[in-house]
């Protein structure tokens, strides 16, 4: 067995991986509030289109990353939908597209039943963005510690509670009682979902520790790097969460939540950064010597 | 219809590597890059086992495995990577996108990214019967144009030591069905489920 570190891919994807999932995930949690949090109008309308150009400046990084990036326009022949995540991810992204900006129209007129669909098959979309981005490292059969449904789950609940960190960030300055309403709320599921991040991420280390060589070369690599023990786990997770628990009994306690999520968002970076780099794959012997 | 496919007698390998320099002339791979590692359709590593005084060197020529389930074409976007009738894994360079998926997928480490350095070099050394036209990831065919000819890849042709043999794995006759059916040539890493059709006698 050759172990050796993958060096393809690096923060050009990371960098997409992360702001994809962040774009997707503030398109469906601002669609939300609006839909079911009764914020107005203009938050909805705002909110999802943040998300979609946060979408993208990521698409902007993965189209660099092309060996030829003017050959960019290939990515929308998706005949490959059958089996490939880039081919499904483009339906997702473009969906994304069509219906959040079909919820914004609707929106800015005022149609409630046509918002409501749009704004619910948007949200399906945008969802659908924040889980293909850790799909899209799963299908690699070479790379064992990626080809883990852990990983999808990971990135959706990281993706996830980075967008409660920027809605947070959004909500924190507004005034309205109904602001005031749904930051409580994003406060609550972000705390749900770092408590989740850090048992995933424990889960996924301690299953490392059980055996195959490569999952356990990537394991050492991640537990040996100080940007993930110190960078992700101690101020991307632990820190964020006790700040964020320790907000959510005091009230008007939001500088600590501001600061809890600008930490969760640059410790999302760094886990998509981290994961990617810590790759290994398992090449049969003599493959690469 | 038939079903190619390769057996790679390591013992037989002296590494000489007439096969990387055939392959590369005749497919105009990136001869150019400067290590042998880097882009080639088919390498031959110097692999040493056991430890002083008892190393034992041997060589070890690899190529694209030409999968029956092959993960590069399970990743690829836009079909650009498909088997051909004869069960042969190629690319379709106009669908290409380039987005180097496939690279990452194949657990065979076979494919590479032929850049637009390299076009350029193309050009440069072959001129009018330059091969590559637009930025692609690149991988071993099984030299397809010279099997409709009815001659052997090129590297198999080339090859001093008959380390390569090439056949129709279909054709009971053939000597890489009969290496193949009585289990004495067997696939790498069958265990991801990839199926390969080449297979080694080591
Ligand atoms: S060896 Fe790699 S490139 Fe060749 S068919 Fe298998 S997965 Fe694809
Ligand atoms: S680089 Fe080309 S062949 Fe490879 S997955 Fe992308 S589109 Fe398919």
């Amino acid at each position: 067995m050759d172990l050796v570190q993958q060096q393809l891919w690096g923060w050009n994807i990371a960098t997409y991986l992360f702001f994809g999932g962040l774009g997707g995930a503030t398109l469906a949690l601002g669609i939300l509030a609006e839909l079911r949090f009764n914020l107005n109008k203009w938050f909805g309308i705002l909110t999802s289109l943040l998300g979609l150009a946060i979408i993208s400046f990521g698409l902007i990084w993965l189209v660099i990353d092309l060996i030829n990036p003017l050959r960019f326009l290939l990515a929308f022949w998706i005949a490959g939908i059958g089996h490939s995540w880039i081919a499904r991810g483009m339906v997702v992204i473009t969906g994304s597209y069509i219906f959040g900006v079909l919820y914004a129209i609707a929106a800015f007129f005022g149609s409630t039943t046509f918002k409501k669909w749009m704004g619910y098959i948007a949200m399906f979309c945008g969802f659908g963005v924040t889980t293909y981005t850790g799909l899209l490292l799963n299908a690699n059969v070479g790379v064992p510690f990626w080809h883990t449904p852990a990983l999808p789950i990971l990135f959706t609940v990281s993706a996830l509670s980075t967008g409660c960190a920027l809605l947070m960030l959004i909500l924190a300055a507004m005034k309205s009682d109904e602001a005031e309403h749904y930051f409580h709320f994003v406060e609550g599921f972000d705390i749900l979902l770092i408590s989740l991040e850090l048992l995933i991420i424990f889960a996924y280390l301690d299953f490392a520790r059980l055996g195959n060589a490569a999952v356990m070369k990537s394991a050492h690599l991640l537990m040996g790097n100080p940007l993930f023990t110190i960078g992700f786990v101690v101020l991307g997770l632990i820190t964020p969460l006790i700040l964020e628990a320790f907000a959510s009994v005091k009230h008007s306690a939001k500088g600590l939540a501001g600061v809890a999520s600008i930490l969760v968002l640059i410790g999302g970076f760094l886990l998509r950064y981290l994961i990617t780099w810590a790759g290994v794959f398992q090449y049969p012997h003599g493959i690469a010597g | 219809m038939a079903r190619y496919g390769m057996v790679m007698n390591v013992h037989a390998c002296l590494g000489c590597r007439a096969c990387m320099a055939a392959c590369s002339q005749w497919n105009q791979t990136p001869f150019w890059a400067e290590d042998f590692k880097g882009k080639w359709r088919t390498r031959v590593t110097e692999i040493e086992e056991g430890k002083f005084p008892e190393i034992k060197r041997h060589f070890f020529p690899t190529i694209c495995m030409h999968c029956v389930n092959p993960p590069c074409a399970s990743v690829c976007p836009t079909e650009a990577t498909y088997i051909n009738k004869d069960g042969v894994v190629l690319i379709d360079y106009d669908l290409c996108l380039g987005c180097g998926y496939c690279i990452e997928a194949c657990p065979y480490d076979a494919r590479y990214e032929y850049e637009l350095d390299d076009l350029k070099k193309d050009e440069f050394y072959f001129g009018e019967d330059a091969r590559h036209h637009q930025a692609h990831v690149d991988k071993c065919t099984f030299c397809v144009d010279r099997l409709e000819e009815g001659l052997e890849p090129s590297c198999a042709a080339t090859c001093v030591g008959h380390t390569r043999i090439f056949g129709d794995l279909d054709d009971p006759n053939s000597e890489v069905a009969k290496l193949v059916n009585t289990g004495e040539a067997k696939p790498l890493g069958n265990y991801m489920g990839t199926k390969p059709k080449v297979y080694y006698i080591k």
